[in-house]
């Protein structure tokens, strides 16, 4: 009894806690946008804030001269290398904050960070854009939960996350260690949060994939334990994710690198070299058989065609796959 | 006199039957490894050159060298990389020709994995090229494939892909040939309405400079695509590059301080983004379409500096 007593105003705060973030209005901005000290573009500049930045609060609105200026609450950079941030309170012109108040919200923070997206794979496009994209996309999942475009905007940003970090990790020299806990992996944080939100959906499957790049070694070193432990995480992932739209790669992944394990075992352990070839054709013609369409089953055919001529996938003596 | 002719046409019958004989006999093939060629089958031999996958070759001799099959090919004249007609052997291992049993899909899958590594950050040196010239061989050794469309129209876009690339570095024109010749090929078909699309970019400014002539331009070509290919990949996108360019001459005209024009301009820009919702509901561009209409509407800048 007395244990209830007390978590009653706990429960309590909770829920009005919870009751006023769902009656806050909160968002993002949609194109990079100087915070002012008053709503005047006249007035002294607080912070530039760019693409998909979080908006915790707006507080207020004004129209002054035609023009209606928000009053926000902003979180801006502070040091990008560092990537540090701090919260902003001032004005900015509220055409650029689209909020959970927006009718479309939603689907105008996904085409925004689409097109930031487009940006990004563009030769010579916005400085900024894959980051501008990684925000939008999370802050679409952070405000508006309940949208169908939810989980795939989720994903799409821990994906952008997940490939930014990659290119970072991959660039040190560690990177090239064999074993994966020798170097500092990937943040596996936003995946999982997909996988926990959005569970049994194409999304979990995308980031359940990208998770396995934490458990590849950074080099073979023509040690065939490697392509064996990675040739099974493939086939557990296309056995436990058999719908997923990786399904097909993963079993050539796993195929490919029993196609290695023969060159690799050809010289001193033949009977487990031709094992490994065996394995390799049977997965190769499962991807040929399950996924008629698409890119996969020419692939596993080229690969039957090389094992069946035996031209090699692996470079023994320079330790290192043929490309 | 009449026998005499006759005696002539029987001569020459014969040679022609001599020649599609031998024809016949020399195979078209390709390789799909790079491979070493050389002057005689086996490796201990001299090495002539390199051949690289998706050569084009002609098969003159079969052989065998140390338990292994050896052909002896001659590398046509006319490839990039090569000014001369070469011959020599190589092993066999590797190579495929039209008697090749799923011949078609093993060059495809070959092209596939050597564009994938075009792509990849550290991926194979000339990748693109060994992709673009193996799907080019898809559909010239398997005319009749399944894939031979979706090959020939791959190989086409590669070739214009490093031609744009080429253009930007030292002005070499882009050819339109080969995206031509998927038109022509494969008439209303998926690949000729892509072929069609990446012509396009021949005819786009390559700066706006301010100017609203090059956004009206580049508007009607879009629209026109659209109109002309309305169940293209491409339709989406084209529509919503007409209408993405109105609303860039919006604020152009606006800059200009000509209000009526810019009005003229964000109601087209707003129709065309209208359009898309309608007409490919399903497509991504349904709501990069949306986000423009709001920016229309809130009056934000899509040309111009980032901030006004």
């Amino acid at each position: 009894m007395f244990r209830l007593k007390r978590m009653f105003p706990a429960v309590v705060l909770a829920l009005a806690a919870s009751l006023m973030a769902q009656d806050k209005e909160q968002g993002t901005l949609i194109n990079e946008a100087m915070i002012y000290v008053s709503p005047d573009t006249s007035s002294a500049h607080l912070a530039r804030a760019t693409r998909g930045r979080d908006v915790p609060l707006v507080m207020d609105r004004t129209t002054i001269s035609n023009q209606v200026w928000a009053h926000v609450l902003v979180v801006v950079d502070v040091d990008l290398d560092r990537e540090t941030s701090r919260q902003v309170t001032g004005w900015v012109p509220s055409n650029m904050v689209v909020s959970n108040a927006t009718r479309n919200g939603d689907q105008i923070i996904f085409g925004e960070a689409t097109d930031s997206e487009n940006q990004a794979e563009q030769r010579g496009g916005r400085k900024g854009a894959a980051q501008d994209a990684m925000r939008l996309y999370y802050r679409l999942y952070e405000y508006f939960p309940n949208s169908p475009l939810a989980g795939e905007a989720l994903w799409r940003s821990a994906d952008i996350r997940w490939q930014l970090e990659k290119s970072d990790v991959m660039a040190r020299p560690v990177s090239q260690e064999m074993r994966p806990d020798m170097r500092d992996g990937m943040d596996e944080e936003f995946m999982k949060l997909v996988i926990k939100k959005f569970p049994r959906t194409k999304w979990a499957d995308l980031a359940s994939f990208d998770l396995i790049d934490n458990k590849l070694c950074g080099s073979w070193k023509g040690e065939p334990r490697c392509p064996e432990k990675e040739s099974e995480i493939y086939e557990k992932y296309a056995r436990e994710h058999p719908d997923s739209p990786k399904a097909a790669e993963a079993l050539f992944n796993a195929a490919w690198r029993q196609a290695v394990l023969v060159d690799m075992l050809k010289a001193g352990e033949h009977d487990k070299s031709e094992k490994a070839r065996k394995k390799s054709m049977e997965l190769a013609q499962e991807i040929v058989s399950r996924f008629p369409e698409g890119d996969w089953k020419p692939r596993a055919l080229e690969l039957i065609f090389a094992l069946q001529q035996g031209i090699a996938t692996y470079d023994v003596e320079n330790k290192k796959p043929i490309s | 006199m009449v026998k005499g002719r006759r005696q002539n046409l029987w001569c020459i019958l014969l040679l022609l039957a001599a020649a599609l004989g031998f024809a016949a006999d020399s195979q078209r093939a390709t390789v799909i490894r790079d491979a070493g060629l050389y002057a005689s089958a086996g490796s201990t031999a001299q090495k002539l050159a390199q051949v690289p996958r998706g050569s084009d070759l002609t098969v003159l001799e079969k052989s065998n060298a140390n338990n292994q099959p050896w052909v002896k090919v001659s590398m046509a004249a006319d490839q990039a990389q090569v000014s001369r007609e070469v011959t020599g052997w190589l092993p066999a291992q590797a190579l495929i020709t039209a008697a090749t049993p799923d011949g078609d899909q093993i060059i495809f899958g070959q092209a596939v994995d050597s564009e994938r590594q075009a792509e990849e950050r550290g991926g194979r040196k000339g990748a693109a090229r060994d992709a673009m010239r193996l799907y080019g061989q898809v559909a010239e050794l398997f005319p009749s494939s399944p894939q031979a469309a979706e090959a020939m129209w791959r190989s086409a876009d590669i070739r214009w892909q490093l031609a744009k690339g080429d253009l930007l570095r030292s002005g070499t024109p882009m050819q339109e040939t080969y995206l031509q010749a998927v038109i022509t090929r494969f008439p209303q078909s998926k690949q000729a309405e892509l072929a069609a699309y990446d012509l396009l970019e021949g005819k786009l400014c390559s700066e706006w400079r301010g100017l609203a002539e090059c956004p009206q331009k580049e508007t009607a070509l879009y629209e026109q695509y659209a109109k002309d290919h309305p169940q293209s990949p491409k339709a989406p996108e084209a529509l919503y590059n007409a209408a993405w360019r109105q609303a860039a001459l919006t604020d152009m005209y606006r800059i200009d301080g000509d209000p009526a024009k810019s009005d003229t301009a964000r109601k087209k820009a707003t129709a065309l983004a209208q359009q898309i919702g309608t007409q490919y509901p399903q497509s991504d561009f349904k709501l990069r379409a949306l986000d423009l209409i709001y920016k229309l509407e809130k009056k934000i800048p899509v040309y111009g500096p980032a901030i006004e």
